[in-house]
């Protein structure tokens, strides 16, 4: 699973993953008071922290002395976009289908109607 | 079997269903409309019968070439065409989705051909078949958002969660 989308797939695929999106969606946090909702250890936190860092849908500063973490749109917007195209293709096809159905058709047909 | 909705779109055409149900199942006339705008059919090769094999690869806008594979399951002319489908290659192998292993290795289509007023409704039920949850929940959500216009497509990503929380 090395390609940009799996790789954004499966960082959403974990609960935990899209509870700390979802919390980074109200704005930026630092880890301590991500963690805080969940009943796991910090290592486990950051543990989650890296694989949605490295999917490039968090990042997390290095001025302050707090590191907080920010939620990154881009990632999430291309996986939406994929997503979203499924229904257009079919809508595609099916004015292909009707174009190309026509064509076969002499036109006398469809005036009488 | 998921139990997300399966993606559905219907289509009056204007025409005889016998047409419509050639020009669905021949691989000469499939060429000029299976692939989406812009896209390029350049191969077709139809072993048309229960158990038999529909091998296609089309050129899409940008270049890419895709190569693609039904199972024929169920075939009921001129109404009724059941088929699995997936991505494949030259060989006619099973390939993953080439732009994501998240999405499933293989969907069920079941197209169906009505007679009405003006020409024949075509129904179309696409669903996964043999998919993880993970990868149900995916193809449930590129449907998910029947709206028009996915312009505000963070709401489709949205419905993705919301079906994978469904699952947690």
């Amino acid at each position: 699973m090395s390609d940009p989308l799996s790789t954004t797939f499966a960082a959403l695929a974990d609960p935990t993953r899209r509870a700390i999106l979802a919390r980074l969606s109200l704005g930026e946090s630092s880890v301590r008071d991500l963690a805080a909702p969940f009943a796991m250890s910090a290592p486990a936190v950051t543990k989650h922290l890296k694989v949605l860092q490295r999917a490039g849908l968090i990042t997390q500063g290095r001025q302050a002395q707090w590191r907080p973490c920010k939620l990154e749109a881009q990632p999430l917007r291309e996986a939406a976009d994929w997503v979203a195209q499924y229904r257009q293709h079919w809508e595609e096809r099916l004015d292909r289908l009707e174009t190309y159905l026509a064509t076969l058709q002499p036109p006398s047909t469809e005036e009488k109607q | 079997m998921s139990s997300h909705p399966p993606f559905t779109i219907s289509r009056l055409l204007k025409a005889p269903r016998a047409l419509v149900w050639e020009v669905y199942s021949q691989p000469a006339h499939l060429a000029h409309w299976l692939g989406p705008k812009g896209s390029t059919v350049t191969h077709s090769q139809m072993d048309f019968r229960e158990g038999g094999t529909y091998h296609y690869a089309m050129t899409v806008e940008g270049g890419m070439e895709l190569w693609g594979k039904w199972l024929l399951r169920e075939i009921q002319p001129p109404e009724k065409l059941v088929l699995i489908q997936c991505f494949s290659d030259s060989q006619g192998g099973v390939t993953r989705n080439p732009w994501t292993d998240a999405w499933p290795m293989y969907t069920l289509s079941t197209t169906t051909l009505t007679e009405q007023e003006g020409g024949t409704l075509l129904s179309l039920v696409w669903e996964p078949y043999e998919a993880t949850d993970t990868e149900s929940a995916l193809f449930a959500a590129s449907h998910a958002s029947m709206n028009q216009g996915w312009s505000g497509n963070l709401d489709v990503l949205e419905d993705y969660l919301s079906l994978l929380n469904q699952k947690a």
